[in-house]
């Protein structure tokens, strides 16, 4: 009997399949209002505006996974925003700045993972300590919006590679990569420690390790985030968003992941991100006006978020515990 | 049968085996205040040494005026984190009362009786919606005031199409310049708050409740407190706060902008956690929010004088959260694994 | 025969205190090759703190542990196992959401030659080391969640003897088996192998099968050791009560009115976790309720106060019938509950022991809803002579009490509430042996006052010698009810482990 019911729970895939599923179904309806959201570029344009909020929120999924908050996200893609606009095109060049965020986000994400596993600090309030403290480095880096992203980094990203849209690339090598992590020893570990702790420490798992590991990861997935968000805005904007950090929230909850961790994914959360973006998108080709999408946007995340971990919730609901 | 650890009573590093009396719910937690009511001495002292000019009573008045925001709304922020949660939406809320103040009154008195229960209720009511949701839903605090502070805002956005309101009540702007007996109003005020705002979480049986809900929720549900009640009642004061904090801040910038309040929404936070509460709740007097939000704004004026600017001062504030944070952990890990 | 070879385990002089509380102090003992050794001891007595550090989790403080002759200071479980410690913990140390085979190798399985874990290759690996060991029903992909804990727990002690560890520190690993045959059978091989083996219970008549020697730990101090043939039942009770166990709970007359009207009536109570439960609680009776880990007690106790819904099923309070609705309403009707977790459903940790207790009550301490400590204490002292907990006690951080005063404490809150039944849970876990003799005489005196008891223990004794009469639940329903007469330790484990009728011949008492 435990063996059919793991079946069932394999099949019903937890949350993701239901994200992908509704992914879909949103598309179609999304297609059928813009039917020039079916041809390659229409393809093209959603994914370049999805790349960023599933780059960010899948480093997100890896910290919510091992069982922490982390809110220092959009401080992250804030830095590495300014840095590359003032970087790229003189002192480092496209992939120098590339080498740098990257080594930005490691290194906040080390401090977050430290104080995190190591200090046994609460995360929610260290990633709000180190968001503020991004947020001013990003100040101080530029202080107000300027600067000037390298050509190369916008027409790299922003064309495609033998027909095929450079975001699908990078989120394909990105999905690509979770499916390594999540086979991998460390991907036991993150859903293990997510899960139970104790059990975890029991059983010989380096919890501390695994959470750092979480915390450096994520920060460099916002500093990729922050990089390919460059060559949409084109220039340095060291302002952070409120509403970002939410949608990462949202994106990562429709995709089945339990904020309370040990379960999900990412391909959940990058279907999470997808059905956000569409949605934007659904409200802008309905003339919904500007101020209005802020109020959609706060009561559309809760909801999302709601269902999203009521799906998450249903997905390990099955138990045979005894009282 | 389950046998169980031995009893370990992982508690204050300052409980010493002979048992002095000391009074219920001080004594280790009045370490961190005085602590950073010593800091702020040490700021005030390290600035008039390095500029001469700075650290004049009136600028010393000053500092204790421009506190008057930080300590109203961190009250509000301290108790919901009392309980456990956060509020997100405090800087939105705080902008819209301003506005409100601002809007209902257009620069005359006439409404100004009015204008000020209006205001307060309303942003009151937001923090109600706040706590409904929190008591409901079930889902973690900073989600639900996050989504919520992003609503209002774009209601707010919406109603007021984003201008700002240039005439505030001269009473209210009267009020905040103004001195009874010597002493600035706003000091005067602050005075009359800090004692309500410390009865009330540290002296009624209400306050108590808050810190039991804190320490232990599963044990305050089996005990049936009241917690739903107290988690509504709770977002809704943060609410309050936040709306008189905002007809204040309007008074004294005669003006009133949309994201007026957002610069106080991370230092509200700050003063809470500096004061040595935990994150999770359960811990922390209000004396130390006091000196958490006394300590913040005196830096922030330092900040001010030394020019420097905006981006230095969130790096601060960050690394001084970081830095608290830290310090709170030295003193609750008492021994080795 | 004393074995004069180099013993495998050479535990010295070992001590470990966590603030005030002694947890082991200066107990050394010797494991040799191929015997096993029992470990016995109460709740408290500093078994698992042993087992934590010989598991590498915690270091002590002082002496020293040798393995073979090596220095044994291990940094970690993984560390502990590559020296040859293995453990099978209480506690069980699995991880819910993996599957069998995922546990089975943690925390490093192998992988294959592109550095992933070969899912399928590990479950054919974990298919045969259980057949290996004799489990044939569990599926190595099936997940640990949606497995019984009788399963769990058999995968717990293949997961720490499978790797032949030189060893193996088995901690209460009956408790939820259905079949110990089989442990017994492993045992057997491990010692074929030369295994040595600390088995840590406080069962009885598993120490006489299976040990030939064993140690008996008394308030973090080891007390008694000794060839296991050479001791009387009645030598290691006292020595692990540290009074004969006779003495202490001699039967008193019973305060039970059966005639008057029932305080509390429940008939075919059902819902998750709980299969059809009746029973009738009398005015001045203690009624027990027995029970193996997880068969519907915990269940049963959070649904009398409303906080587990209940499907099907009344319950009459005094021959009214009525819902409870919550905890909060079930307070208003007279019925405390006195929780399973002291630490996470009990304690506020950051209150002092006062505030702890008063706080049910506290705004009738309250003039204008303003504390006044005075009064405050006043109501506290009370109910504090009852329990006998010391006034001292009374402004410290209740964190800083030792489990049987934080126990007592919380009693005391219940009192307060002046409650016409109450509803513990293990109330004596974790508690030294006085605390213990005040709660029973707590529970005498409030019975005789017209209270009753609603009383879940662990300990066959207490149930044995405090209660008029006794449930036993089984599978999440009533197994049987034993009256006065029939109240014995063997009857109430032959019915908690499902045999109805007769008992099955156990040699002498123990815990269920």
């Amino acid at each position: 009997m435990a063996k059919s019911i793991s079946l069932i729970r394999k099949m019903a895939g937890g949350g993701a399949t239901a994200a992908s599923a509704l992914l879909c179904v949103m598309f179609v309806i999304y297609a059928l209002h813009e039917p020039s959201a079916l041809s390659l570029f229409g393809i093209g344009n959603v994914l370049n505006n999805t790349v960023v909020l599933a780059l960010a929120a899948m480093g997100l999924t890896l910290v919510v996974l091992c069982g922490e908050l982390d809110l220092s996200g959009p401080g992250v893609i804030a830095i590495a925003n300014v840095v590359v606009a003032t970087t790229s095109t003189g002192t480092l060049g496209t992939g120098g700045s590339l080498a740098a965020v990257l080594a930005i986000g490691a290194a906040v994400g080390c401090v977050n993972g430290f104080l995190v596993a190591y200090l046994k600090l609460q995360s929610l309030a260290v990633s709000l300590g180190t968001l503020i403290a991004c947020q001013g480095i990003a100040l101080l880096v530029l202080p107000a919006p300027g600067g000037e992203v390298s050509d190369a980094i916008v027409n790299t990203l922003s064309g495609d590679f033998f027909g095929i849209p450079a975001p699908a690339i990078v989120l394909a090598l990105v999905g690509g990569l979770w499916l390594l992590l999540k086979h991998s020893r460390m991907g036991i570990w993150l859903y293990a420690v997510g899960t139970d702790e104790q059990a975890s420490r029991l059983s010989g798992v380096n919890v501390r390790a695994t959470k750092l590991f979480a915390f450096v990861v994520s920060g460099m997935c916002y500093a990729m985030a922050g990089y390919v968000y460059c060559a949409e805005i084109g220039s340095g904007d060291p302002r952070i968003s409120d509403s970002f950090l939410l949608f990462m929230y949202a994106a990562v909850a429709i995709g089945g992941t339990s904020l309370n961790g040990g379960r999900g994914g990412v391909i959940g959360t990058l279907a999470g991100a997808g059905i956000l973006t569409i949605l934007q998108k659904m409200l802008f080709a309905l003339g919904v006006a500007d101020f209005y999408t802020n109020i959609f946007n706060g009561i559309i995340m809760i909801l999302a978020i709601f269902f999203g971990q009521l799906s998450a919730l249903l997905a390990g609901a099955q138990r045979l515990r005894k009282a | 049968m389950r046998m169980h650890e031995p009893p370990i009573p992982a508690g204050h590093a300052a409980v010493s085996k002979t048992p002095a009396a000391r009074r219920a719910l001080i004594g280790p937690e009045l370490l961190p205040a005085l602590m950073v009511f010593a800091a702020t001495m040490v700021l005030v002292v390290g600035m008039k040494i390095a500029n001469h000019s700075f650290g004049s009573f009136d600028q010393l008045t000053a500092i204790m005026v421009t506190a008057i925001f930080l300590v109203v709304a961190s009250f509000g922020q301290g108790l919901i984190i009392l309980l456990g949660g956060i509020d997100l939406s405090l800087g939105v809320v705080i902008g819209i009362g301003g506005m409100m103040i601002a809007g209902l009154t257009r620069g005359s008195d006439d409404a100004l009786l009015l204008a000020i229960p209006a205001t307060l209720l309303c942003c009151a009511g937001i923090g109600l919606v706040n706590g409904i949701g929190v008591a409901l839903a079930k889902l973690p605090p900073f989600i639900i005031t996050l989504s919520s502070g992003i609503t209002f805002s774009g209601v707010a956005l919406g109603l007021t199409a984003g201008s700002s309101q240039q005439s505030v009540a001269p009473a209210l702007q009267k009020f905040m310049n103004s001195s009874f007996l010597g002493i600035p109003c706003p000091i005067l005020f602050i005075i009359l708050f800090v004692l309500a705002a410390w009865l009330f979480q540290n002296r009624t049986a209400e306050g108590r409740k808050l810190y039991a809900i804190g320490s232990s929720p599963g044990a305050a549900r089996i005990l049936g407190l009241p917690i739903a009640a107290l988690t509504i009642a709770v977002y809704t004061i943060g609410g309050l706060c936040a709306g008189i904090t905002g007809i204040l801040l309007a008074g004294y910038s005669s003006s009133a902008t949309l994201n007026m309040g957002d610069a106080l929404l991370m230092p509200s936070i700050a003063a809470v956690v500096i004061g040595g509460a935990r994150v999770t709740g359960g811990s922390g007097i209000y004396l130390g929010t006091f000196a958490g939000a006394l300590f913040l704004s005196t830096l922030s004026t330092v900040i001010t004088t030394l020019s420097l600017s905006q981006g230095f001062r969130d790096l601060v504030q960050g690394g001084i959260i970081l830095i608290a944070l830290v310090l709170q952990s030295g003193r609750l890990i008492v021994g080795s694994r | 025969m004393k074995d004069r070879r180099q013993p495998v385990l050479d535990f010295n002089s070992v001590s470990k205190r966590y603030g005030a509380t002694v947890a082991l102090d200066d107990v050394s003992f010797e494991l040799h090759a191929g015997e096993v050794c029992g470990c016995l001891g109460e709740n408290g007595a500093g078994k698992s703190t042993l087992v934590k550090i010989l598991s590498g989790i915690v270091v002590p403080d002082a002496g020293e542990i040798h393995i073979a002759g090596q220095p044994f200071r291990p940094r970690g479980i993984v560390d502990a196992r590559a020296h040859g410690v293995s453990t099978a913990f209480q506690e069980l140390s699995l991880v819910p959401t993996l599957s069998v085979a995922a546990n089975m190798f943690l925390p490093r399985p192998k992988l294959n030659r592109l550095g992933l874990v070969p899912r399928r290759q590990i479950e054919q690996e974990a298919e045969q080391i259980l057949q290996a060991h004799d489990v044939t029903d569990i599926s190595p992909a099936a997940l640990v969640e949606d497995l019984p804990l009788g399963m769990r727990q058999r995968i717990e002690i293949v997961r720490a003897l499978w790797r032949r560890p030189a060893v193996l520190l088995l901690d209460e690993a009956t408790a939820a088996l259905s079949d110990r045959e089989w442990l017994f059978g492993l045992v057997d091989r491990m010692l074929q192998a030369n295994t040595s083996i600390l088995y840590i219970s406080h069962k009885l008549d598993e120490i006489r099968r299976l040990c030939r020697r064993c140690v008996i730990l008394r308030n973090g101090r080891k007390v008694l050791e000794d060839e296991v043939a050479e001791m009387s039942d009645e030598a290691i009770f006292s020595s692990m009560a540290g009074r004969s166990m006779v003495e202490t709970s001699t039967r008193q007359s019973s305060s039970a009115r059966p005639g008057a009207t029932p305080v509390l009536e429940a008939s075919h109570l059902k819902g998750p976790g709980i299969e059809d439960i009746g029973f009738s609680l009398a005015p001045g009776e203690i009624l027990g309720v027995a029970g193996l880990e997880g068969h519907g007690q915990s269940r049963l106790f959070k649904a009398l106060v409303g906080l587990s819904p209940l499907e099907q099923g009344t319950i009459a309070i005094e021959g009214v019938p009525t819902m409870i609705r919550s905890p909060r309403h079930a307070r208003r009707l007279g019925l405390v509950l006195v929780p399973e977790e002291r630490k996470s459903e009990g304690l506020f940790n950051d209150l002092s022991t006062q505030a702890n207790i008063s706080l049910p009550v506290i705004n009738e301490a309250s003039p204008l809803h303003f504390l006044n400590w005075a009064a405050e204490r006043r109501l506290v002292e009370k109910v504090t002579p009852t329990v006998n907990l010391a006034e001292r006690y009374l402004p410290l951080s209740i964190s800083a009490l030792s489990g049987g005063n934080q126990q007592k404490a919380i009693l005391a809150r219940a009192l307060l509430a002046e409650p016409r039944c109450l509803f513990l849970f293990d109330p004596t876990r974790g508690v030294d042996v006085g605390a213990k003799q005040n709660i029973y005489a707590m529970m005498r005196g409030f019975v005789r006052e017209g209270g009753a008891i609603l009383f879940y223990s662990t300990e066959l004794d207490e149930l044995v010698h405090l209660c008029d009469r006794c449930l036993v639940l089984y599978r999440n329903t009533i197994a049987g009810e034993l009256g006065p007469e029939g109240l014995s330790q063997d009857r109430i484990l032959a019915l908690a482990s499902g045999y109805a009728g007769g008992a099955r011949a156990i040699a002498s008492s123990g815990g269920a």
